[in-house]
C-alpha cells in the first residue's frame, strides 16, 4: 500500500519508507512520547477488543440463555461487569492518559518529562486490569458497580495512575507558554479527579466498608463522577484540542470553554442518584437539581463545537471518515448521552425508564459513542506524528468510522428505545413482569448487530496499532543493526542513535496482556 | 500539522490550537441563574430539608407525619408492628407465616385466635418447649422468653398486633392486662406444650 495515495495530505511525508527514517521525521517533542504512548495504546487496543468480546458474550445470554450455562466463567453476572471494566479501565483510561501525555507535551512545547515513568506505569496499569478482569471472571468481584476489581487490582491501578500523573504534571511544569489552553484545565482536573474519587470509593466501599445505605450513595457518586465527569473532562479536553486544530480555526470561545469547565465539575459531580434510590429524599432532590443545571454545560459544549466547525469544509454533517469526523461524532454523542442522563434524573421520566435498558444504553453511548470514538480519532491523528511514519492501513480509519457510527447508533439507540418500551409495560399493572422483560428482546437483537459492527471496527483499530508497533520495532532493529555495522558515525547520527537506544531500553517490559 | 495559514489570528505558527476571546453570550448566564432559582424552588418542595426520615415519594417531614397515627388503636397497631418486626419477625416472618423448621405460623393459628390471651402471653413471658400442634402440624421446637424483656406497653402492642393482623380475629390486649399477667406468672421457667393446655385461655 502507498500511504500518500489514500491518506490525507497531512502526512505527505509518510510516503518515505519507514525503515529509513524512524526518528528523523518526528519532532523531538513527538518522539519523546513514542514509547509510553505505544505501550498505553497497544494495551488499550487489546482491551477494547477483549471488552467488546465479553460484551458480546454477555448479550448472547439474552438470545440463548443456556449457551454458557455449564461454564461459570461466562455467566452473565461475571461477564457483564468484566466487559464493562475491560472497556473502561482497559481501554478508556489508558487511551485517555496517553492522549493526555501527548497533548501536554505539545501544548507545553516541551519534551515529555520522565519518559520512562509512564512506560513502567502503563505496564503496571495493564497488568492491574488483567488481574482485575481475571478475578471478576473467577468470581472474586467486590460487587460494587465500576469497582468490581479486587483490592490488589485496584491498588495497582491507583499506583500506575499516580506515576503517569507525575510525568504529566512534570511535563506541564516545564511548559514554555505561560498561558493555559482550555484543554489544560480539563486534563489537569481529570488528573486530580481520578485519584480523589477512586481512593475515596475504594477506601469506603472495599477497604473499610461503611454500613447500610451509605454504600449506595458512595457507589452512585463514584459511578457518576467516573463515567460522566471524568470521561467528559478527558474527552472534551481532547476534543477541544483537536477540533480547532483539524478545523484550522480557533476554538470558539475561550470564555465559553471556561464556563463549561466550571459548570461541568460543579454540577455534574452531584448527579446520579435517582428518585428510586433507597436514600433520603434530599439526596435525589439535590441530584435532580444538579442534573437540570448540567443542561447548561452540555448546551455550551454543543455551541462551542458548532461554532468551531462551522464554515469549515466537511464541518457539517457530511463526512469522509477522517479523524475530524470521529471528534465531531464523539462530541455529538456526548451531548446526547448527557441529555439521556439528565432525562433519567427527572422524576417523571425516571419512573418510566428506571430499571430498564435505558440506563445501560446511556452508559454505552458515553463509553463507546463518546469516549472511544473521540479517543480513536485522536490516536489515528497523533500516532503518525509520534511515530514519524503514516498508519499502515490508512483506509481502515475511514472503514472503522463507518462501522462505529452505525454500530453505535444501533447498539445504544435500540437499547434506549427498548428501555422505554420495557418501561411502559413495566408501569402497566395489566402486563405480567415477564412480558415487560420480553418487550426489550427485539431491540436487544437489533442492538447485538450494532455491537458486532463496533467489534469489527475495534479489530481494525487494533490491527493498525499492532502493525504500526511491529513496523517500528523492525525499523528500530534495522537501524540499530545498520549503526552497529557502520564503521564511523557522524556526531549527529550518534546522537539520534543514543536516543533510539534509550527508547529501546525503555520498552523492555512491554506488556501483552 | 494542519496548514497554519487558516488560523489567521494566530500569533504562533507551530500549529497548536488557538482560542478566540469574545464574550460569552449573556443568555446562557441568565439560563444558569434561572435554572438555579427553579432548582432551589424544587429542592425546597421535594427535599424534606435534609430529614433522614423523608423518603421518596414523600416530600416533606410534615407529609410523613401526616400519615403517622397519633393515638388510639391505629397508633398501637403501628407500634406493635415495629416491635413485631424487631423482635418476632426474624423467625415468624414479617407476614406471620412462620418458617419451616424454625417457627410455626401465627397467621390463622388456633393458639393466637383463642378467646383469651393468657396462653399466648405466657409463651412470650416464659418461653415454650416440646411438641406443639399448630394448624394440624407438629412443631417440636424451643422458643426463648422473647417477651420477658419488653415493657408492658410494648408487649401489649405486639400481642394486639399478632392477634389482629393477617386475618386473625382475636381481640386487643391492654398494658394493664399484661401487667396483671406478668405479676401472676412472670419469671416462671419455660413451659411445655402439655402444660400450656392446662392454662385457662
Amino acid at each position: 500500500m502507498n500511504p500518500k495515495e489514500n491518506f490525507d495530505s497531512n502526512f505527505g511525508e509518510a510516503s518515505v519508507p519507514a525503515s529509513r527514517l524512524v526518528t528523523s521525521l518526528a519532532s523531538p517533542i513527538d518522539a519523546s512520547c513514542r514509547v509510553p504512548l505505544l505501550v498505553l495504546f497497544s494495551g488499550a487496543a487489546l482491551w477494547l477488543v477483549v471488552g467488546l468480546l465479553l460484551s458480546l458474550a454477555a448479550v448472547m445470554t439474552f438470545h440463548k440463555p443456556d449457551m454458557f450455562a455449564d461454564c461459570p466463567l461466562l455467566t452473565y453476572g461475571r461477564v457483564q461487569p468484566a466487559a464493562n471494566d475491560a472497556l473502561l479501565y482497559g481501554f478508556c483510561i489508558p487511551a485517555g492518559l496517553g492522549v493526555m501525555l501527548w497533548i501536554f507535551a505539545r501544548l507545553s512545547r516541551a519534551e515529555l518529562a520522565l519518559p520512562l515513568v509512564p512506560v513502567v506505569a502503563a505496564n503496571l496499569w495493564h497488568f492491574g486490569v488483567l488481574v482485575g478482569v481475571v478475578a471478576i471472571l473467577l468470581g472474586d468481584s467486590t460487587g460494587f458497580v465500576w469497582l468490581e476489581f479486587p483490592r490488589g487490582g485496584s491498588a495497582l491501578l491507583f499506583a500506575a495512575f499516580l506515576l503517569i500523573a507525575i510525568s504529566a504534571v512534570a511535563t506541564f511544569g516545564q511548559r514554555r507558554e505561560c498561558e493555559l489552553y482550555p484543554s489544560h484545565w480539563f486534563l489537569l482536573a481529570a488528573l486530580l479527579w481520578f485519584p480523589w474519587i477512586y481512593s475515596t470509593a475504594n477506601l469506603f466501599l472495599v477497604a473499610w466498608p461503611v454500613r447500610g445505605v451509605a454504600q449506595v450513595a458512595i457507589n452512585s457518586w463514584f459511578a457518576t463522577n467516573l463515567i460522566f465527569v471524568w470521561l467528559a473532562l478527558v474527552g472534551l479536553g481532547t476534543a477541544f484540542y483537536f477540533l480547532p486544530k483539524l478545523a484550522g480555526r480557533p476554538l470558539q470561545t475561550y470564555y465559553l470553554a471556561l464556563f463549561v469547565f466550571w459548570t461541568l465539575i460543579l454540577f455534574g459531580s452531584w448527579m446520579g442518584i435517582t428518585v428510586s434510590a433507597p436514600l433520603p429524599a434530599w439526596m435525589s432532590a439535590a441530584s435532580s437539581v444538579a442534573a437540570a443545571l448540567t443542561l447548561v454545560p452540555v448546551l455550551a459544549v454543543a455551541i462551542i463545537t458548532f461554532k468551531t466547525v462551522r464554515g469549515v469544509p466537511h464541518g457539517g454533517i457530511s463526512c469522509k471518515g477522517e479523524p475530524f469526523c470521529y471528534i465531531k461524532f464523539g462530541t455529538a454523542a456526548f451531548v446526547l448521552s448527557a441529555l439521556m442522563l439528565i432525562a433519567e434524573a427527572c422524576p417523571q421520566i425516571s419512573r418510566v425508564i428506571g430499571f430498564t435498558w435505558f440506563g445501560p444504553a446511556q452508559v454505552q453511548l458515553q463509553i463507546l459513542g463518546f469516549f472511544t470514538v473521540v479517543m480513536s480519532g485522536a490516536i489515528h491523528e497523533l500516532l503518525p506524528c509520534v511515530m514519524g511514519f503514516g498508519l499502515p492501513f490508512p483506509k481502515l480509519v475511514r472503514l472503522q468510522h463507518w462501522l462505529f457510527m452505525p454500530g453505535i447508533v444501533l447498539w445504544a439507540g435500540s437499547l434506549a428505545v427498548g428501555g422505554v418500551a420495557q418501561g411502559m409495560k413495566l408501569g402497566n399493572p395489566q402486563t405480567a413482569f415477564a412480558d415487560s422483560t420480553a418487550a426489550a428482546l427485539m431491540f436487544l437483537r437489533v442492538g447485538t448487530t450494532g455491537l458486532l459492527f463496533i467489534l469489527l471496527g475495534s479489530l481494525l483499530f487494533a490491527t493498525n496499532i499492532f502493525i504500526m508497533t511491529l513496523k517500528w520495532k523492525l525499523a528500530l532493529f534495522k537501524s540499530l543493526l545498520a549503526a552497529f555495522k557502520a564503521p564511523l558515525a557522524t556526531p549527529s547520527a550518534s546522537a539520534s542513535l543514543r536516543r533510539d537506544r534509550a527508547v529501546a531500553e525503555g520498552k523492555g517490559g512491554e506488556v501483552k496482556p | 500539522m494542519n496548514d497554519e495559514s487558516k488560523s489567521s489570528n494566530s500569533s504562533r505558527s507551530d500549529g497548536e490550537p488557538e482560542t478566540v476571546r469574545s464574550t460569552t453570550p449573556i443568555w446562557i448566564i441568565l439560563l444558569t441563574l434561572m435554572l438555579l432559582f427553579l432548582g432551589s424552588v424544587y429542592f425546597d418542595h421535594h427535599s424534606g430539608w435534609f430529614s433522614s426520615k423523608v423518603y421518596s415519594p414523600y416530600t416533606s417531614k410534615d407529609e410523613v407525619e401526616l400519615y403517622q397515627p397519633k393515638s388510639g388503636a391505629a397508633a398501637q397497631a403501628a407500634h406493635g408492628r415495629q416491635v413485631y418486626q424487631f423482635v418476632c419477625g426474624a423467625c415468624h416472618g414479617v407476614d406471620g407465616m412462620g418458617k419451616p423448621g424454625q417457627a410455626p405460623p401465627l397467621a390463622g393459628s388456633e393458639w393466637v385466635n383463642a378467646n383469651g390471651f393468657h396462653r399466648l402471653a405466657q409463651i412470650l413471658l416464659n418461653g415454650l418447649n416440646g411438641n406443639l400442634q399448630v394448624e394440624g402440624k407438629d412443631w417440636n421446637l424451643n422458643m426463648a422468653a422473647m417477651g420477658a424483656g419488653l415493657s408492658d406497653a410494648d408487649l401489649a402492642a405486639v400481642l394486639t398486633y399478632i392477634r389482629t393482623s393477617w386475618d386473625n380475629k382475636a381481640g386487643a390486649v391492654t398494658a394493664d392486662d399484661v401487667k396483671a399477667i406478668r405479676a401472676a406468672v412472670g419469671g416462671h421457667p419455660s413451659i411445655s406444650a402439655a402444660q400450656l393446655k392446662t392454662i385457662p385461655e
